[in-house]
């Protein structure tokens, strides 16, 4: 019996996971978002029509459009048209 | 020191303040949802323009927030540089640089709604007219500049928030490298002993006690002569407090307090309670004396500068002292070898808690010392020498308890440890020795000081763990003082308590853990501020890959499905009892109202619960989408009953009480659930029939609308009678009966010209058909005595004469009862044989089954 609630626990705890922020690219071409985070800068590309989970505890990021905005991690990036909308 | 607590504290109820916010983001998600879709219908305008009033103070307020991080950055960024060699320090710092790090992102958060509404109106705008296009109004270009000359501003504020997280990120990871490097020359330092071990050394310890000496001295004097009452009050006080503290634990737990000399043979839940509260009751008391002394005396002004730290080393030293040696003599009982948790003899038990008392005044008095050093501001080479001497000592205890033979043999003969043991305790005493020869005197005590706290944590956890298996036993619990008191005083009964005893047992596991992992952790120079920092992360979340697990989200999910679960059946409870009994519902209608809400009412707290635990069921619908193929095919049944069942309870074709006859069974409900139905028959046999069964197939029901039945039965009379004289007596017989219904009116059937009788059915209507055996056999009686009196026959069915031919019986052969008795003995022989085979293979004689 233990084993089994302790199977569950763990079952609830990996599928917990949304608290990364993702990013989804809604356009027929690559987007770029520049992540900043815990010290480093890195290019985050998205293929035409892909959804990516980044950015688990805060960072910055730069939209397509050259705005800088911070994320607390629980957002969703959401780029259509070339513009991206922060949910 | 008061400034980094403080933002210790800061720390501590930030992390609390985030974590309840994640809670109560989750909970009202739903009612956050709604809300945003409320607001969603106001015009946007109003919302952009009340929010453009304030943008430029938000510009200006943010730029200094973020200017004020910086500054503390700064300022952090010295202290690093001077506090270098410092541990504690070093991770404080860090503490607060997360802090400021999420400061900074919180900063620049408070622009996403300005920029949002930048962007929109920008949009709204649309591009600047190209060449060829007629102009636009000026008002609309003005406006454009403005707007983009304030998100160039923003920009830039958000920027500078960037660059302090990646500086801070920076400033954390050159604290770790620092902190590593630290703790490799503590461990891989090497002092040259010839200096420390020099003659010149004695003299510097005798000035060091002089200085140690005179300090303490004009201290006691200054103390005697201005501070005398406060000192006596203080100690008193504390006194006090340990007393109450000691025979008040004497008077709650003293049956378990005390070893009991005269037990022959205690058994070793009792010998483990006694070894447990006789550590923990003094020691506690002591420690709580200690503990008071020093605030009282701090409370009274007693204290001078380093006294205050002599003092509270002193204490710390005697406490630790004090806790090791109450713990071998409970764990060991030198004195009373039935009461012993480890079964080692009487002489080598008595040197066993000499050694491990002595090891810890060792080290305890090195650790005084050494505070001592550090505030007198010693010369290294005496430092080393202490550190020297404890070191060897250390290490010589342990190979003298590793020579130690603890156990005797059946033969007499004395028994070492176990070799695991034995060679883990002469390794450690060597390798601490070898250590200090070379000159690697931090090593060796870092070891040396190991061995002895974290091995009274480990021993003290290990006994824990003992005493919770030992708990853990079936009937264990039962026979403790707890165990006792609850059967006395409590409805439970054994299996409840047995049980009882497994969660206590469970509970007291989790408790060491939480306890003893993080003690552990501190004593192998894990500072605090680390921990704290792992149970921050683990309660927001530990990302493993793309996974992320948070213990907040998990423990809030199932709290409030806990939750919802109990308002659940409080609310079942009212609306059963208060409202449904009131309103005089049919139990029928009641229990299927009852049901259904505890049904609906589970499966809504779970979905809360489930999104209040930040889980994701999108992401649960991939693996169901995998599985429902199999899950279709394997809980085909289980499905079907489960529909059924709620068809059950919508449709109603019987409720809890009904008499109701489903194919063979024939019983009455005693309960509707979800998987199947119970049914009693009348002769008491229940019958737990799936659901499916009652709805597929065709299920009578005696009491469906109204209780109402017709009961049959057959009299046959002679053939001669008065046929007409006989259907007066029976119609006469049922109408008189006081259960039989007077419409549908009672009616007689001449049934059938039988082959031996004529034949009459009575057949009469019952109020309530449960009665129907008494009506039956009152009116059979009526019917026997009034046609004994009007002289009416009742043929009985002759039976056939058959003449039986038997068989002539064997002439008298004596060749033949001989061959008879031959032949059974031979079978007598062959069973005797087959049971002693049957016998030899284990296997039992089968009973034949009963019909």
């Amino acid at each position: 019996m233990w084993k089994s609630l302790v199977a569950a626990v763990a079952l609830l705890a990996v599928s917990g996971s949304t608290h990364a922020a993702s990013a989804v690219n809604k356009d027929a071409e690559t987007r770029t978002l520049i992540v900043t985070e815990g010290g480093s800068k890195s290019d985050l590309a998205l293929a035409a029509g892909e959804t990516v989970e980044f950015c688990p505890n805060g960072c910055f990021v730069t939209l397509p459009n050259g705005d800088l905005e911070a994320l607390t991690g629980s957002e969703t990036v959401e780029i259509s048209g070339g513009v991206a909308r922060i949910k | 020191m008061a400034v980094s607590i403080k933002d210790r504290q800061f720390q501590i109820a930030f992390a609390a303040r985030v974590a309840i916010k994640i809670m109560i983001f989750r909970l009202h998600r739903l009612i956050l949802i709604l809300a945003l879709v409320f607001s969603a219908l106001h015009p946007f305008d109003a919302t952009a323009q009340a929010l453009g009033q304030g943008a430029a103070g938000l510009i200006t307020d943010q730029q200094k927030v973020i200017q004020g991080l910086t500054a503390k950055t700064d300022d952090l960024e010295k202290k690093i540089q001077q506090d270098g060699e410092d541990d504690a320090s070093l991770v404080d710092i860090r503490l607060q640089l997360e802090g400021l790090s999420r400061a900074a992102l919180t900063g620049a958060l408070a622009f996403r709604s300005r920029l949002n509404d930048i962007n929109n109106r920008i949009e709204t705008l649309g591009p600047p007219p190209a060449a060829g296009q007629p102009q636009e109004p000026d008002i609309v270009t003005g406006e454009r500049q403005a707007l983009a000359s304030e998100k160039a501003e923003i920009n830039a504020v958000v920027a500078s928030a960037q660059n302090l997280s990646i500086r801070i990120s920076g400033l954390i990871d050159r604290i770790g490298s620092m902190r590593s490097e630290l703790f490799r020359n503590l461990l891989t330092k090497r002092y040259v002993l010839s200096d420390a071990l020099s003659p010149q050394v004695f003299s510097d310890a005798r000035d060091e006690f002089d200085n140690f000496y005179k300090a303490v001295s004009s201290w006691l004097s200054f103390a005697f002569k201005f501070k005398f009452q406060a000192v006596l009050a203080a100690t008193f006080v504390a006194l006090g407090l340990a007393l109450v503290l000691l025979v008040g634990g004497r008077r709650l737990f003293g049956r378990v307090f005390e070893a009991d000399p005269t037990n022959e043979d205690p058994s070793y839940l009792s010998r483990l309670s006694v070894a447990f509260w006789s550590t923990l009751l003094p020691t506690m008391a002591v420690g709580v004396f200690l503990a008071s002394t020093v605030f009282f005396f701090n409370y009274y002004n007693v204290l001078r500068g380093d006294i205050g730290l002599f003092l509270n080393a002193l204490a710390a030293v005697i406490g630790v002292v004090f806790c090791v040696n109450r713990l071998t003599n409970a764990a060991l009982e030198p004195r009373l070898p039935n009461w012993r948790l480890i079964p080692v003899e009487t002489g080598p038990a008595r040197w066993l808690a000499r050694l491990t008392t002595a090891m810890a005044v060792v080290i305890g008095v090195n650790y005084f010392l050494s505070v001592v050093n550090d505030k007198m501001g010693s010369p290294l080479s005496l430092i080393i020498a202490r550190s020297f001497g404890a070191t060897i000592i250390v290490g010589v205890i342990l190979i003298l308890m590793a020579m130690l033979r603890p156990f005797k043999a059946h033969d007499g003969s004395w028994r070492p440890w176990p070799a695991w043991l034995r060679y883990t305790s002469l390794a450690l005493g060597l390798f601490t020795i070898v250590a200090a020869l070379l000159g690697y005197i931090g090593l060796a005590l870092f070891v040396s000081q190991q061995v002895v706290v974290t091995g009274t944590a480990l021993v003290t956890a290990y006994i824990g763990f003992l005493s919770a298996r030992a708990i853990g036993e079936e009937g264990a619990f039962t026979n403790t003082s707890v165990g006792r008191w609850l059967s006395a005083n409590s409805s439970y009964e054994d299996t409840a308590l047995d049980q009882l005893g497994l969660v206590v047992s469970v509970a007291i596991n989790v408790m060491i853990v939480l306890v003893f992992l993080p003690l552990i952790l501190l004593m192998w120079g894990f500072q605090p501020g680390d921990i704290e920092a792992w149970a921050y992360k683990l309660a927001t979340g530990i990302n493993i890959g793309s996974v992320t697990i948070s213990v907040t989200g998990i423990l809030s999910g199932i709290v409030v499905f806990i939750i919802g679960y109990f308002l659940t059946r409080w609310f079942q409870g009212w609306l059963d009892g208060s409202v449904m009994a009131r309103g005089k519902v049919d139990t029928g209608v009641r229990n299927s109202i009852r049901l259904a809400v505890g049904y609906a009412g589970v499966a809504l707290a779970a979905l809360v619960g489930i999104s209040a635990a930040g889980i994701d069921l999108s992401s649960l619908a991939l693996v169901a989408g995998a599985l429902s193929l199999g899950i279709g095919f394997g809980l085909q049944n289980v499905v079907s009953n489960f529909v059924s069942g709620l068809i059950l309870l919508a449709e109603r074709p019987f409720k809890v009480g009904d008499w109701i006859v489903a194919g063979d069974v024939s019983g009455t409900v005693k309960k509707i659930s979800v998987r199947a139905t119970e049914i009693e028959t009348f002769q008491r046999q229940s019958v737990i029939l799936p659901n499916s069964n009652l709805i597929n197939n065709a299920v009578g029901n005696w009491t469906h609308r109204n209780k109402l039945g017709r009961i049959d039965i057959k009299v046959g009379v002679a053939y001669g009678s008065d046929v007409k004289q006989v259907h007066a007596v029976l119609l006469d017989i049922a109408r008189s009966h006081p259960l039989v219904l007077k419409n549908p009116e009672p009616f007689v059937l001449f049934s059938n010209f039988g082959p031996a009788a004529l034949e009459f059915d009575i057949r009469v209507f019952l109020a309530d058909v449960m009665n129907g055996n008494i009506a039956q056999n009152d009116i059979r009686f009526a019917v026997l005595e009034k046609f004994s009196g009007e002289h009416i026959e009742i043929p009985s069915t002759p039976r056939a004469v058959v003449d039986v031919h038997k068989p002539k019986a064997w002439p008298t052969d004596d060749d033949k009862i001989e061959a008879d008795f031959a032949e059974q003995e031979q079978a007598k022989m062959e069973a005797a044989a087959e049971a002693r085979r049957a016998a030899k293979t284990g296997r039992k004689v089968r009973k034949p089954d009963p019909d």
